[in-house]
C-alpha cells in the first residue's frame, strides 16, 4: 500500500506518524524521531509483535509477558500506577494503553510522549485498536492483515460449529477464598463474543460486564457447560482439584451432572489480542468435545504461519500434564462420561 | 432486672430457650435465605438447601465463636471494649491466611490463619506479661498496637500485589459467610472448638465473675487468677483464629453480643456463658441471612463483616459515652 511504499522510499528516514487516531484526537504531527513504543496492557503487546513492531517496543507494562521477548523488556508498572523516571529513560515516541482513565494519558502527554487511548472491551474494539495503532505506527497495511487474519481464524470456528447444536455455557473464573461470588462473562463482553463464536449460548442472560454470582444464581442459570478459567495462582493441580470438588457439590447443574465442567489454564482466553482465534477454537473444542473426532483431519497450521502457538508454551501448562492429543489445552474435566474419560 | 437465685433446673431450661431461639432463628434463615419454595426441581431444591445448611452452620459457629471470645477477653481484662477484632488476634489471623493464600498454598490458607493467630497471643503475651504477670491495660494496649502493625502489614501486601488481587484480599478483609465450594471439615472444626470452649468458660464462670469483683478479692478467695487469664486468653484466640480461617475477620460481635446480654441478664458469668454462645450465632445467622435478603434483592453481594461492623461501631461510641458518664465500669 501507500505508506509501504513510503517507507520503501524512506529508506532510512525517520519514520512518519501518521496523522488520525481516535475519536477527536488531533492528527499526530509527523514525528522526526525514530519510532519508539511504549506498551502499557498485555494485548496491545501481544498485538505489536504480531504486527512486527516487536523491534520498536522499548517499554511494557508489568503484566505484559507475552511473547516472551515482551517479558524480557523494562517493565515501567501498569495503567494505574507507572513509573515515570524509568519512561523518562526509556525515551518512548508513542505509548498505546487500553484505559478509561485521563491522568496517566495526561501525564504522558507532558512528557513531551504521544500516547493513544484505547479500547478494547468488545471484538470490534479490540479490532479498532489494531487499526489505530497501524496508523500511529504507520503500519496500516500490517494492522490489516492482521484483522484479515483475526477474522479468518474467527470465519474458521464458526464454520466448524455451524450446525451444531448451541448449548447454554457460563464462561467464570476460579472462585476466590472466602468469597461465596465468582466472576462469570456477562453478555456483551468479549469472551461473550467468543462464546457465540465457539457455538454456544451465554449463560449468563444479561448484558453485563463480568459479574459475580454465587451457587444460588449458577443453579439457577443451569448451564449444560460451564468453563473455568484458572490462571496465576489458580493454575497448580492443587489448586484446579479445589475448584473441581467445590463445583461437584452442585448436582442440580446440568453440567456438573454430565461431567461438562471444564477447568482450562490458558492464559489467552480472555486476552482480546491476535491470540483470539486460538481462544474461540480451543473453547469451540471444549464445547463441542464431537470436534476432537474431526480434529485429526484439520490442519495443525491452520493459522498459516503459526502452528498452534499454545504447544510452543510449556509455561502455560502445569508440570505433568501433557497436552492430549494433539489439542493445546489442558482441560482438568471431571467427566466420567466414556468419551471424556479417555482423556484426562 | 431482679436478681434470680441461680439453680440447676434454671440453667437446664435457660441452654433450652436460647437453643430453641437459634433453632428458630437458623431454620427461618435456612428456608427463607435459600428461597426454598422457588426452585423447580428437587434437585436444585437439595442444592440451595445443602449451600443454606452449611452457610447457616458457618455462621452459627463463627457468631458463637466471637461472642465467647469477646465475652472472656472482657471479663478477664475487666475492660469493656476489648474484643477479638481489636486485640489483634483477628488481625493476625488475617495477615497470615493472605500471605499463605497469595505465597503458598491457597488450600492450607485456613490452616496457616490460625497459626497467625496462635503466634499473635504468644507475640502479645510476651510484650505484655511482666515476670508472669498479666497486667489487663498493658495487655489491651499491646493488642492494639499489633493490630495496627498487622493493618499497616496488610496494606503492605495489598499494595504489592495484581490488582486483581487486591480485590480479593479486601473482599476477604470485608468477613463473608459461605464459600463456593463446601468446606463443612473447617465448620466442624471451629464447631468443635467454640463448643469445647463454651464449655471451658462455662466451668471457668465463676473465676470470672470474682475477677470482675476485683484481682485481689479473687485471689483471695483462691482464684489462681494469673492462670485464668492465661487460659482464657489462649483459648479465646483459639476460637477467634478458627472463625477468620474460616470467614475472614467479622468485628464487633465479641462487642455487640456480651453487652446486650449484660443488659438483658445482668453480670453473672455463669448465665452469660451460655447465652453468650447461643445469642452469638443467632445474631450472626440473623446478620448472615439480612446480607442474603439484600444480595437476592439488589443481586449484589454484601459481606456481612460490613453489616456488624456498622452496628457495631455506633454501639462501641454509645459504651464508650455511658462509660464516661457513669465514671464507672459497665459490666
Amino acid at each position: 500500500m501507500r505508506c509501504r511504499v513510503l517507507h520503501l522510499v524512506a529508506g532510512l528516514l525517520p519514520v512518519f506518524l501518521l496523522a488520525g487516531c481516535d475519536k477527536g484526537a488531533p492528527p499526530a504531527a509527523p514525528d522526526a524521531r525514530p519510532l519508539r513504543i511504549l506498551s502499557l496492557t498485555p494485548n496491545i503487546t501481544e498485538i505489536l509483535f504480531a504486527m512486527g513492531l516487536g523491534d520498536k517496543v522499548v517499554g511494557r507494562s508489568t503484566y505484559c509477558n507475552y511473547p516472551p521477548e515482551a517479558a524480557a523488556l523494562p517493565a515501567v508498572g501498569d495503567t494505574m500506577q507507572v513509573g515515570l523516571e524509568k519512561i523518562i529513560r526509556l525515551e518512548p515516541t508513542v505509548a498505546f494503553m487500553v484505559t478509561r482513565r485521563d491522568d496517566v494519558p495526561k501525564r504522558l502527554e507532558g512528557l513531551g510522549i504521544r500516547t493513544v487511548k484505547l479500547q478494547s472491551d468488545r471484538m470490534d474494539q479490540a479490532l479498532e485498536s489494531i487499526r489505530t495503532i497501524g496508523r500511529e505506527t504507520g503500519r496500516p497495511e500490517a494492522a490489516q492483515a492482521l484483522i484479515d487474519r483475526i477474522e479468518a481464524d474467527l470465519a474458521a470456528v464458526r464454520r466448524r460449529v455451524a450446525g451444531l447444536p448451541r448449548p447454554k455455557v457460563l464462561f467464570a473464573f476460579p472462585m476466590t477464598v472466602g468469597s461465596s461470588r465468582i466472576m462469570v462473562a456477562g453478555r456483551g463482553t468479549f469472551v461473550d463474543e467468543l462464546l457465540t463464536t465457539a457455538g454456544a449460548e451465554n449463560a449468563y442472560p444479561e448484558k453485563a460486564d463480568w459479574p459475580t454470582v454465587g451457587p444460588q444464581q449458577v443453579i439457577a442459570m443451569a448451564p449444560d457447560v460451564v468453563i473455568i478459567n484458572a490462571t496465576g495462582e489458580d493454575a497448580p493441580p492443587d489448586r484446579v482439584e479445589a475448584i473441581r470438588r467445590a463445583w461437584q457439590s452442585l448436582t442440580s447443574v446440568p453440567a456438573v451432572a454430565r461431567g461438562r465442567v471444564h477447568i482450562l489454564t490458558e492464559t489467552f482466553l480472555t486476552i482480546p489480542g491476535p491470540r483470539v482465534g486460538q481462544a474461540a477454537r480451543l473453547l469451540a473444542e471444549t464445547i463441542h468435545p464431537e470436534l476432537h473426532a474431526e480434529a485429526g483431519k484439520v490442519s495443525m497450521g491452520w493459522h498459516g504461519h503459526a502452528p498452534l502457538r499454545g504447544q510452543e508454551l510449556p509455561s502455560y501448562r502445569a508440570p505433568g500434564h501433557a497436552p492430549a492429543r494433539g489439542h493445546a489445552t489442558r482441560q482438568s474435566d471431571f467427566a466420567l462420561s466414556s468419551r471424556e474419560g479417555g482423556r484426562s | 432486672m431482679t436478681p434470680r437465685p441461680f439453680t440447676v433446673g434454671g440453667y437446664v431450661l435457660s441452654i433450652a430457650t436460647w437453643l430453641s431461639l437459634w433453632f428458630g432463628v437458623a431454620v427461618v434463615a435456612v428456608v427463607v435465605g435459600g428461597r426454598l419454595w422457588a426452585w423447580d426441581t428437587r434437585l436444585q431444591m437439595e442444592n440451595v438447601l445443602g449451600l443454606r445448611l452449611e452457610w447457616v452452620a458457618t455462621a452459627s459457629v463463627v457468631g458463637a465463636a466471637l461472642a465467647l471470645a469477646g465475652l472472656a477477653f472482657q471479663a478477664l481484662l475487666r475492660n469493656p471494649l476489648a474484643e477479638p477484632y481489636i486485640l489483634g488476634v483477628s488481625g493476625g489471623a488475617a495477615l497470615a491466611f493472605i500471605l499463605s493464600s497469595l505465597f503458598l498454598s491457597v488450600t492450607l490458607a485456613p490452616v496457616f490463619g490460625f497459626v497467625g493467630a496462635l503466634a499473635t497471643v504468644a507475640i502479645v503475651y510476651a510484650i505484655a506479661q511482666r515476670r508472669g504477670r498479666l497486667e489487663p491495660y498493658t495487655l489491651l494496649l499491646t493488642g492494639v498496637i499489633i493490630n495496627a502493625f498487622y493493618g499497616a502489614s496488610i496494606m503492605l501486601v495489598t499494595a504489592l500485589v495484581r490488582p486483581e488481587q487486591r480485590g480479593d484480599i479486601a473482599v476477604w478483609m470485608m468477613g463473608n459467610i459461605g464459600a463456593f465450594g463446601p468446606q463443612w471439615g473447617l465448620v466442624k472444626v471451629a464447631g468443635g472448638l467454640a463448643a469445647g470452649a463454651a464449655i471451658l468458660f462455662a466451668l471457668l464462670a465463676k473465676g470470672f465473675n470474682l475477677v470482675a469483683v476485683g484481682e485481689d478479692t479473687a485471689g483471695a478467695l483462691g482464684v489462681p487468677v494469673e492462670r485464668l487469664r492465661i487460659v482464657t486468653f489462649v483459648v479465646a484466640s483459639l476460637v477467634t483464629g478458627a472463625s477468620v480461617a474460616l470467614v475472614g475477620p467479622i468485628g464487633f460481635v465479641g462487642l455487640i453480643c456480651p453487652h446486650l446480654l449484660r443488659m438483658i441478664l445482668g453480670p453473672d458469668h455463669r448465665r452469660l456463658v451460655p447465652a453468650a454462645f447461643f445469642f452469638g450465632a443467632t445474631f450472626l445467622v440473623l446478620a448472615d441471612l439480612l446480607a442474603c435478603l439484600w444480595e437476592g434483592a439488589s443481586d449484589r453481594a454484601l459481606p456481612v463483616g460490613v453489616l456488624t461492623a456498622m452496628c457495631g461501631v455506633p454501639f462501641f461510641i454509645y459504651l464508650l459515652r455511658m462509660r464516661w458518664r457513669r465514671s464507672a465500669e459497665i459490666r
